[in-house]
């Protein structure tokens, strides 16, 4: 039995063998389970796909091309044949070059090397080489030499363009963020226009308190923003207390600066968290400039805090909605979705007027969100909104006793699955507004129901199990730049038929809800212009004398 | 062959056409393992081995080639065995570089069996010529 074990100990510790065989590497196989569009490699791919193919999208798989032989895998299209058929074909090519490899003697020539995997004997060394902050020498654009950036011009402070950082009387507009480890480093510069919220970790002690800088609200407020001719300075606008507890209260609107100080072995106006909001014009000048303050107490046994820094740039005299892609969605942002207003008339009916759009993330597009109890009923109304492009799948689980009863269970899980309110359109492109009617896609709404056994009665109880939500979207524009466009979103919901339970009997059902998102683009087409045509025009009496 | 002269002038022939094509068959050989060292990863622990071969290889030829010329126009047969001796050492070399390099390419393998034939010919005909030296 030991020696089982070691070898099968030795075999987990080997990394899985890369494959080089040609036959089997498709490059174009990205989807899971689903067929490829082009991807004539694909093994999920059935003839009946492959004769909708157009053309290959990888004609040749083959190996390292400086061998001097080399097998390759070429996939093609008959189009000849009725219907159009994948070929596929093995072959030996080879490389008339006089310097192709002919043989090697060194194994990783031709390969990426695999990585060591850890193990008890190697780990102090692994340890040793990559263990540290940094692999290798820190290069020198890491040291941010301020002094260097500390003398700005201020002709070019007039007018700030994306990402650049926001410049300050001494130095720029520190965001504290954590940089390659948790802790806070005080050099990230705060980008104009780029809404960051960051979290890191700062080392305080209770006898240091009113000395170490970055606690104190002074650190954050005290140097002005430059901004064109005069200097904007930093506000305060609310400051929010928390006790130790964890419990929150806001002060009252007064300017008074609280700084730390040490209270019965506490040390008490510790900033815990930063809000920055800047406003500024349409042309790039920053106008207005407010911080929001979180301040806490640290006690004598705690070694370091948590602080949390964010920072949002608003333009004046708006308000911000967010958008989820302009116009093509961003993959990571969420589905905006929307309702058709009560009392109003089918679609059909062409006074139809806005859809409610609320940016309260509740009323988007969300799924269930799994909780670490993983009880259906007990955590009811935890959701998660849907975020373009991302694949989700979530569920709980239903424990079910004779005493539930069908319809009131049946309408409860509907709640789980679909949330309190599930909205009817979802927004076809990433900034679709509330008035273009035609810009909203309408959710379709299908129930399946998985009999069990073929032939129960009607009148048997029906209970939701699954809500799968397929997003079907299209690349959409130019070829150069396509943009995300939701064409079709349909909602699947799978019911079941729950027998009846002996009393005292219990059975665990699992419930499932799932977004998947898949692409229908059409291939692109290409327009050319028009030949020119030639326009000659007779002059009117041309054939003068006979006409 | 002349009775009063045991010389053999192939030999002296092939020992001086040997001569021309080892110096152009070292340059070309330096000249690639610099190639490879820049095209392909080509780790030092790999690369001295490699070089070390051809500069022995080189190290060798040159009292070969002098043992050969001098034997055969002295007709003594000792500079000659020594003189095969060490072109045995220096076909074990070739085929080293022509089998077991870290990497063998196409032109190696040319350029290594040119030398090889060469050799071997050399060998045949130093064979012939000690026998005509010593009978």
């Amino acid at each position: 039995p030991a020696d089982t074990r070691d070898a099968a100990q030795a075999q987990v510790r080997s990394a899985p063998a890369p494959v080089t065989d040609v036959a089997r590497l498709c490059v174009c196989d990205l989807l899971v389970a689903q067929c490829d569009t082009n991807c004539c490699c694909d093994p999920d791919c059935s003839a009946e796909d492959f004769s909708l193919f157009t053309t290959c999208s990888i004609p040749v798989v083959m190996g390292d091309s400086q061998l001097c032989s080399q097998k390759a895998a070429v996939y093609s299209l008959d189009v000849e044949a009725n219907p159009p058929e994948r070929i596929f074909k093995l072959i030996d090519r080879v490389n008339p070059s006089i310097f192709c490899i002919h043989s090697t003697n060194y194994e990783q020539a031709l390969y990426l090397k695999s990585p060591e995997i850890p193990t008890a004997e190697n780990f102090d060394e692994l340890l040793d080489k990559f263990g540290g902050a940094t692999f290798s020498a820190e290069p020198d654009s890491w040291n941010l030499d301020t002094d260097a950036q500390n003398s700005p011009e201020t002709n070019e402070t007039s007018r700030y363009e994306y990402g650049v950082p926001v410049q300050t009387e001494d130095a720029f507009l520190r965001l504290p963020s954590p940089v390659v480890s948790s802790w806070c480093s005080d050099a990230n510069p705060a980008g104009f226009l780029v809404n960051q919220a960051t979290k890191c970790i700062r080392s305080v002690s209770v006898e240091k308190c009113d000395s170490i800088q970055a606690l104190s609200m002074l650190f954050y407020i005290n140097s002005s923003i430059l901004a064109s001719v005069f200097q904007v300075n930093i506000t305060v606008q609310s400051i929010v207390v928390q006790s130790v507890n964890g419990m929150r209260t806001l002060l009252s609107p007064s300017e008074v600066l609280r700084l730390p100080k040490v209270l019965d072995e506490l040390c008490i106006n510790a900033v815990l968290g930063v809000n920055y909001h800047i406003t500024h014009t349409d042309t790039g000048e920053i106008i207005e400039a407010a911080a929001a303050f979180v301040l806490g107490a640290i006690s004598r046994e705690v070694l370091s805090i948590e602080q949390s820094f964010e920072i949002s740039f608003t333009q004046e005299n708006t308000q911000p909605v967010p958008l989820s892609g302009n116009p093509g969605y961003v993959v990571g942002l969420p589905v905006r979705a929307g309702f058709q207003p009560q009392g109003y008339p089918s679609p059909a009916a062409f006074l139809f007027a806005s859809l409610a759009l609320s940016s309260n993330k509740h009323s988007q597009l969300t799924i269930l969100h799994s909780t670490s109890t993983q009880d259906c009923l007990a955590a009811q109304g935890a959701r998660t909104p849907v975020l373009f492009g991302y694949n989700m799948i979530s569920g709980c689980k239903l424990r079910i006793t004779a005493a539930m009863k069908c319809q009131p269970l049946a309408q409860t899980l509907l709640d789980v699955l679909k949330g309190q309110s599930f909205p009817e359109y979802v927004a076809s492109f990433g900034n679709s507004q509330a008035q273009d009617v035609l810009d909203w896609v309408p959710i379709t709404q299908l129930h399946i129901s998985e009999q069990m056994i073929p032939h129960t009665l009607q009148s048997s109880c029906q209970i939701p199990v699954s809500l799968g939500i397929e997003v079907k979207w299209t690349k959409y524009g130019s070829l150069v730049n396509p943009q995300a466009r939701i064409v079709n979103v349909t909602a699947t919901i799978t019911s079941t038929t729950l027998k009846q339970l002996p009393s005292g009997r219990e059975r665990i059902i699992p419930i499932t809800s799932s977004v998947v998102f898949t692409d229908i683009s059409s291939p692109a087409e290409p327009s050319y212009k028009a030949w020119p045509t030639i326009n000659i025009k007779l002059p009117f009496d041309f054939f003068y004398p006979f006409v | 062959n002349n009775s009063y002269q045991l010389s053999s002038l192939p030999l002296h022939i092939l020992l001086y056409v040997n001569g021309v094509y080892y110096i152009f068959y070292f340059l070309a050989t330096l000249a690639m393992i610099i190639y490879k060292s820049q095209v392909f990863s080509y780790p030092d622990e790999f690369l001295v081995p490699d070089l070390a071969v051809l500069f022995l290889m080189a190290v060798l030829e040159v009292p070969r080639l002098y043992l050969g010329f001098k034997g055969n126009l002295t007709e003594a047969e000792a500079p000659l065995g020594l003189s095969l001796g060490l072109t045995v050492g220096s076909v074990l070399l070739c085929v080293y570089l022509l089998l077991w390099q870290s990497y063998v390419l196409w032109a190696d393998v040319l350029l290594n069996a040119v030398l090889l034939a060469s050799y071997g010919l050399e060998s045949g005909l130093k064979v012939t010529a000690i026998a005509a030296f010593v009978s």
